[in-house]
């Protein structure tokens, strides 16, 4: 590992990140076009079942996608858009549930589920590894040690 | 015209007693330890699976036949359609897609039975009697509710052709893929629960059926891509994953049977996590069959879900019994399924792959959950709430970018126990790389968070794969003085499942940059009449004429479009808006130009009868690494398959387990 020369990794870790910033585009030309954009992506389709307005690929999306546009472009607000569709359309029209009221379970799961299931993990790997501990020797090999290591780990790999 | 249909039906009847008799031959056999029985139900299962294929094959002979006396065939072939898509037409509906799934089902299970047999014969008698059932409900479904063989009157001339969205080359691999895949996990979910039943819960279930377990997920996970890439290609908005709730269907078994297959690794190299493996595999198969219920029961609102049909009550009992009977028998025998070690330390191996495992199963949970929200919230609270993209892409991405970490992390930790000294040093390159490239792509002006924060684990986890090749490497050059290529082929063959995981690890990799460039989207539509032009990007896009034509299928208009970059013509785009005259239905075709840095994308969405055409283009950045990363993980799946041993024989016959999969 620590033998990898560090012009190597960094020559890598370089090239990575230049090429990607290549592939990134500049900053698009219309704050109008954008935000509609942007909020055909919020926003669930009346004519396509279970897919954002921005995917759907019926005439009447592409319409009302053209209604936004012009909303953008005559300078309203994203949150004035999405009250006029939602008063439209009612509130299932939005893509993402409220963080409040009936919408709150659906955020607040998924991080007891992470939570509670590494909380779980950990106590269970603690308690396991607590009954094991004393019997361990937590030092580190020398250099002589690991050089055995190596040279063993070696053999065996080439067995394998 | 006439066809060999009226074989079907019969063929479905008869597949259905041979399986009803497998299923309590293989039991009799199995509480009486006769062999004679359990051959005897093995040969009634192959019996059913060949009537399966015959009924099958009827219905194929009758979509080639043109015979719209079978409603079937009316409603999803027609004279005009291209051989190719007339065998597709068989999974385009949700009947054929039934007997398609079926035909699967019990051939694999036949396949499975007939090799574990000698070796385990009273699991494999257990096993058999599951998977028998399994074909009974299926084969019921496609004897009473849900007939793909039912005939009409009058007949029709012509039939209403298959869905023009399902007229790709990708639909005639992406469906049978995922199908393999669903029932592939029905092999180890039933030999895991003959298992349970027969309370011999050592790693003989799972080493019988690796080959099974990898071919499953290999399967969805290229079908996944495939549609993925279907859509990419056939949608026409740009994208390729929508949280569409069918593509959560398939995507939520495919995340806990990652899982298992990581899990499974420590129970093979340290006899823990025993009941956490059978209960993974037994929600792979649940989830699997859910996915298949929420398709066909039209609860959910989808883009490509089958119509609403009559088989979705079918389905709730069936998920029932095995939900309830799987977690039971886990439940009665959770004696014999404590782990044989403990953990010796937090940080090991061991902690990596069950914090790997959680967070697997929480993003399953995370899927599910934003799946079925909608539903819950109405049932509880009255209120109609929608879950989309935004939602799924908020929850989902800390944890994949977690467990994208933990993909990393995790080779370089030793099994049982690493030093904080240790784990300093070998994660000190890694960690540096990852650094220095969110800190270039800072610099370079990329500003979005999560952006940045994948492509640096991007090149954190890179890395550690990369040095643990050089490892193998220089060692095999050390021994041999071989060059560095043959040296990495030989790293790569001595020892096919570790190496061939670590190349699946580095097509996820890629796969994440190819997802993260989605996060520098451009998006431009314009009304162009010919002549006119619009900016996107860099680039300018000008249309220059409208061709039309006809086949005997559609009605084809396509635009031309020059692609010009600083003046320079560096594409002529075509895309299409055809009208299909079975279906009477309008589909746009795209045109993509793409390359490792970024793809043009444009979609005709429609045209005025003037002849303007309303354009929508993309400039979509490196999605190319999204494919090139999936040919990468085929590439490890391949050599991790090569890795493995031919027939549960051999596996059983090896003294010591190995891992099933994934890099160790």
């Amino acid at each position: 590992m620590k033998r990898i020369p560090a012009a190597v990794t960094l020559t890598i870790a370089i090239a990575i990140a230049i090429a990607i910033a290549v592939a990134a585009p500049a900053a698009g030309a219309g704050p109008p076009e954008d935000l509609a954009n942007r909020i055909s992506g919020e926003i669930m389709s009346p004519y396509c079942p279970g897919v954002t307005l921005h995917d759907c690929p019926s005439d009447a999306a592409v319409e009302l996608r053209g209604r936004i546009l012009g909303w953008a472009r005559d300078g309203w607000s994203r949150e004035r858009i999405l009250d006029r569709l939602e008063a439209e359309y009612g509130a299932s029209i939005r893509s993402t549930p409220p963080a409040s009221g009936a919408g709150l379970w659906a955020w607040v799961m998924p991080a007891v589920a992470v939570g509670a299931g590494l909380l779980a993990a950990t106590a269970v790997a603690r308690r396991w590894s607590r009954r094991r501990a004393p019997e361990q020797n937590l030092d580190e090999p020398t250099p002589s040690q690991r050089s055995r290591l190596d040279s063993e780990l070696a053999q065996a790999r080439e067995q394998l | 015209m006439r066809s060999l249909g009226g074989l079907g039906r019969p063929s479905l009847i008869a597949a259905l007693v041979f399986a009803a008799l497998a299923c309590v031959l293989f039991v009799i056999g199995a509480l009486r330890s006769r062999r004679d029985l359990t051959r005897a139900g093995t040969r009634s299962l192959t019996a059913a699976s060949g009537f399966t294929i015959v009924s099958a094959s009827a219905l194929v002979n009758a979509l080639f036949a043109h015979d719209f006396s079978i409603e079937y065939v009316a409603n999803y072939s027609s004279e005009s359609l291209s051989r190719g898509y007339t065998l597709a037409a068989l999974w385009g509906g949700m009947e054929g897609s039934l007997l398609f799934w079926t035909m699967l089902l019990t051939t694999f299970s036949a396949v499975a039975v007939r090799r574990s047999r000698r070796a385990n014969p009273r699991l494999t008698a257990w096993a058999g009697a599951i998977l028998a059932g399994v074909g009974i409900f299926f084969l019921v479904l496609l004897v009473a509710p849900a007939d793909p063989f039912t005939r009409l009157a009058p007949v029709p001339g012509d039939g209403r052709g298959l869905n023009p969205l399902l007229q790709s080359p990708g639909m005639m691999i992406h469906p049978p893929l995922l199908y393999s895949g669903f029932v592939g996990f029905s092999i180890p979910f039933a030999f895991a629960l003959a298992a349970l039943i027969t309370g011999r819960l050592d790693e003989g279930w799972f080493t019988s059926t690796r080959r099974w377990t990898l071919f499953a997920w290999s399967s969805l996970s290229v079908g996944i891509v495939l549609g993925g890439a279907w859509a990419y290609t056939e949608l026409g908005w740009g994208g390729y994953w929508a949280w569409d709730p069918v593509e959560n269907a398939s995507f939520m078994p495919w995340l806990t049977a990652t899982a298992f297959l990581h899990s499974v690794v420590i129970q093979e190299k340290r006899r823990m996590l025993k009941i956490w493996n059978v209960t993974l595999i037994l929600l792979t198969y649940v989830l699997a069959v859910f996915g298949t219920f929420l398709t066909r029961s039209g609860i959910l609102s989808s883009i490509h879900t089958f119509t609403e049909g009559p088989i979705g009550k079918w389905f709730l009992p069936f998920l029932g019994v095995m939900l309830i009977g799987g977690l039971g028998v886990i439940a009665v025998r959770a004696d014999k399924l404590k782990s044989e070690n403990r953990f010796d330390s937090l940080m090991s191996r061991e902690s990596a792959f069950l914090a790997n495992n959680v967070l697997f199963l929480a993003a399953a949970f995370t899927v599910l959950w934003g799946t079925l929200y909608p539903i819950i919230a109405e049932a509880v609270t009255g209120t109609r709430l929608s879950v989309g993209p935004p939602f799924f892409n908020a929850v989902f991405i800390p944890i994949a970018l977690a467990i994208l970490a933990l993909t990393g992390l995790g080779p370089l930790i030793s099994w049982r126990r690493m030093s904080p000294g240790a784990m300093g040093r070998v994660i000190r390159v890694p960690l540096i790389v990852g650094t220095v490239v969110i800190v270039a792509l800072a610099l370079a002006g990329i500003g979005s968070a999560g952006a940045l924060i994948a492509f640096g684990l991007c090149a954190f986890t890179a890395t550690a794969v990369g040095s643990e090749f050089a490892r193998g490497s220089k060692i095999h050059r050390r021994r041999g003085a071989t060059g560095l290529a043959s040296a990495l082929a030989r790293t790569l063959t001595r020892n096919r499942r570790r190496y061939g995981g670590y190349v699946i690890h580095l097509g996820v990799v890629l796969i994440v940059i190819g997802l993260a460039g989605g996060a520098f989207r451009t998006e431009r539509h314009a009304l162009l009449e010919p002549g006119e032009s619009m900016r996107l990007g860099a680039y300018t896009v000008t249309y220059t004429d409208l061709r039309r034509s006809e086949t005997p299928e559609k009605e084809v208009n396509e635009a031309v479009l020059d692609l010009r970059r600083g003046g320079e013509l560096v594409a002529v785009m075509r895309p299409q808006r055809n009208f299909h005259v079975a279906q009477q239905q309008p589909q746009s075709e795209v045109s993509i130009r793409t390359n490792p840095v970024e793809d043009v994308y444009a979609v005709v969405t429609s045209f005025d009868p003037d002849g303007a055409a309303a354009i929508r283009a993309f400039i979509n950045p490196l999605t190319w690494w999204i494919w090139a990363g999936a040919i990468v993980m085929l590439g490890g799946i391949v050599i991790v398959m090569a890795g493995e041993p031919v027939g549960a024989r051999s596996a059983v016959r090896r003294t010591v387990p190995r891992p099933v999969a994934v890099a160790e």
